[in-house]
């Protein structure tokens, strides 16, 4: 038994007790293959039409031949929302584990303290008073603005969360949290003010997008909001290496050759980053911050720099069977995917709590 | 050589270090004692840059408010007297974020093999699968030191010693790991680095250190090798009991045994 598990196929290294590396690199790899897979289901491979669909991929990559209507409806219709999903669920699964470290607290979900919800206020803030902006430029400035209010709202939100909650480089799980509803209800309130000033048109938009919904994606919302995602998630692996050593207190970090401050403040503006600018897609989205990085540090260890890339394609495969869901349960119709992910991960929150008392309760 | 000169730190009203001199030299191991809340882990806090103090603090020859957190890193490694992990990681998985920067070497296998060899030597052989948080109190300090050695495993780099801060290193420990602990303090000191432990044992500070200094409500009572500082008359001026020194017989070193009866007035 001994010498089996201390062999390994192929001559890779062998097994070490407590090294989780190994599992992790073979955990991304299927992570990989399947976040593909995902990706081809929710273009609609698998349905009746599945040689055409595979056609549509192609033809505008010049591989295949495909009539305009099937080219159009892939490429201009559901590759928009696919991409969305993915990439939203990808930023919102790393944000959480972001957080998570620099707060030193597996509870810490930026849709459970209040992050979320500043990103909002700030993206309705720019749909309503953009209203106000001359036509024109409305509608060039229009997806970025309110990008970039998002990102303001949620950047804003924690660094208030963090005054709040963090002292002496120690978090409190109970102010957090509660600070967290606090700023909740103060950035919804808010925002429920900003609302009822809107119009008609606006208010559609609006409530359809507050319960968290890739209905809405289209190219030009993602030319807005994918790049600055983009950053934050090429920024993140950055952060493991410190985020690992903060996992021991900012003063063993410092002692450590980590430069903390530098570490926090570009922590707090990747989570805003991908916070806001997946709000300003999509809406809130809860409970994808939370689930993946727990899950995935059950199976592999709480290292970052294998969590923060393994975290980006399961929050993304997440996202998509979500949505795949959100189309299906009541088709022809379909449900906001922020009611899905909530009926899916309000339970395993609780789970996570129910594991995690002895960390609230000391 | 560290050289800290005139340390003073005040939290609010209260002043808690008050003009602090402190010297240690490499190949030594140099031990600060004293009671609780006289200030010996303010002054090691001072002296590693985790909080600011009047005064500088030079580590061999530079001062340490010029240097950045990797330099630091380089030169000196930290055992705080008290630490949480904010996740489940394994022993060995905490154990290798001391190779986190400041390392002497770029050779992969070396570096790969570290944290196992810190672990046997704090006698933690086949913990490396273990969660942290499952071990015991003393089990885990020592998974901490198995941390600090491997951040800065060779006693030397560039030809200049490193150091080892430590607070309470022993605190935890039964008295067989005491000795092992100390031991590998010695070891560190004979191979050229440095030690800076504060200690509350008496006998194993005469024991293991080369160098004493004694803190009392912030101010360095005594100083020198511990048959100087380790005296009946000081200890219990400082501790507020009354302590009776011996010698040991074989190598003249001092032992002190407290007395139950006569605690000060
Ligand atoms: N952050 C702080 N704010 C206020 N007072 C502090 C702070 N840190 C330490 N002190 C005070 O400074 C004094 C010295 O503390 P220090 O931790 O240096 O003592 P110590 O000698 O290490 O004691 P022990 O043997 O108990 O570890 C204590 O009275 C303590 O209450
Ligand atoms: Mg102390």
């Amino acid at each position: 038994m001994v010498a089996l598990s201390q062999m390994d196929e192929g001559g890779a290294p062998a097994i070490r007790p407590g090294d989780r590396r190994a599992r992790a690199r073979g955990l991304r790899a299927g992570l990989a293959v399947l976040l593909g897979f995902v990706m081809l289901v929710s273009l609609g491979w698998g349905a009746a039409d599945d040689t055409r669909v595979l056609a549509a991929i192609g033809a505008r990559l010049g591989l295949a031949e495909a009539s305009l209507r099937d080219i159009t409806i892939i490429w201009d219709i559901r590759m928009p929302r696919m991409v969305t999903a993915a990439l939203v669920g990808a930023s919102l699964a790393v944000a959480g584990a972001v957080m998570q470290g620099l707060f030193r607290n597996p509870l810490a979900d930026p849709g459970l303290v209040g992050v979320s919800a500043g990103a909002g206020l700030g993206a309705v803030a720019a749909i309503v008073l953009g209203g106000f902006l001359p036509a024109a430029l409305a509608a060039f400035t229009g997806a970025y603005l309110v990008s970039f209010a998002a990102f303001l709202g949620g950047w804003a939100s924690v660094i208030v969360l963090y005054r709040i909650a963090t002292r002496g480089g120690h978090t409190s799980v109970a102010t957090m949290l509660l600070a967290g509803i606090a700023l909740g209800a103060l950035t919804g309130a808010l925002t429920g003010f900003i609302v009822y000033r809107a119009n008609d048109d606006q208010l559609r938009d609006l409530t359809f997008w507050g319960m968290g919904s890739v209905a809405g994606a289209t190219w030009a919302k993602l030319v807005a909001a994918g790049p600055i995602i983009a950053c934050a998630l090429v920024a993140a692996p950055f952060l493991a290496r410190g985020l690992d050593a903060l996992s021991l207190g900012e003063p063993v970090a410092a002692h450590m050759g980590i430069h903390v401050q530098k570490l926090k403040r570009i922590a707090v503006l990747t989570v805003a980053a991908s916070v806001g600018a997946s709000v300003a897609i999509t809406g809130g989205i809860g409970f994808v911050g939370i689930v993946v990085p727990h899950l995935l540090r059950l199976v592999q260890g709480p290292e970052h720099r294998t969590l923060l890339p393994n975290a980006a394609l399961l929050g993304a495969i997440l996202l998509l069977i979500a949505d795949i869901i959100s189309r299906t349960v009541v088709a022809p119709a379909e449900l906001p995917i922020g009611i899905v992910t909530a009926t899916l991960g309000g339970p395993f929150f609780l789970w996570i709590l129910l594991r995690n008392r002895a960390i609230l309760e000391s | 050589m560290l050289k800290a000169t005139g340390i003073s730190v005040r939290f609010g009203a209260s002043t808690v270090l008050e003009g602090v001199d402190f010297t240690a030299s490499a190949g030594q191991i140099t031990a600060i004692v004293g009671p609780n809340g006289s200030g010996k882990t303010t002054l090691l806090k001072v002296m590693t840059g985790e909080i600011p103090g009047q005064g500088s603090t030079h580590l061999n020859g530079s001062d340490i408010a010029a240097l950045s957190p990797v330099d630091m890193a380089r030169k000196r490694a930290v055992l705080p007297q008290a630490g949480n992990v904010a996740f489940p990681f394994t022993v060995l998985e905490l154990v290798r974020l001391g190779l986190t920067s400041g390392l002497a070497t770029n050779d992969a296998d070396h570096l790969d093999h570290l944290p196992e060899r810190a672990l046997s030597r704090v006698g933690l052989d086949g913990f490396g699968g273990r969660y942290v948080q499952d071990l015991s109190g003393g089990e885990r300090q020592r998974v901490q030191l198995a941390r600090v050695l491997v951040q800065i495993w060779e006693p030397m780099l560039d030809g200049e010693p490193r150091w080892l801060f430590l607070d309470e290193p022993v605190s935890a420990l039964d008295i067989g790991h005491q000795l092992i602990v100390m031991q590998i303090a010695r070891d560190y000191a004979r191979a050229g680095g440095g030690v800076v432990a504060v200690m509350h044992d008496l006998n194993l500070t005469a024991m293991f250190a080369d160098r004493v200094t004694l803190l009392g409500e912030g101010r360095v009572r005594a100083e020198g090798r511990p048959a100087e500082v380790l005296t009946d008359h000081a200890l219990s001026a400082c501790y507020g009991c009354v302590l009776r020194t011996n010698t040991l017989p074989p190598a003249g070193g001092p032992w002190i045994l407290p007395q139950a009866t006569g605690i000060h007035p």
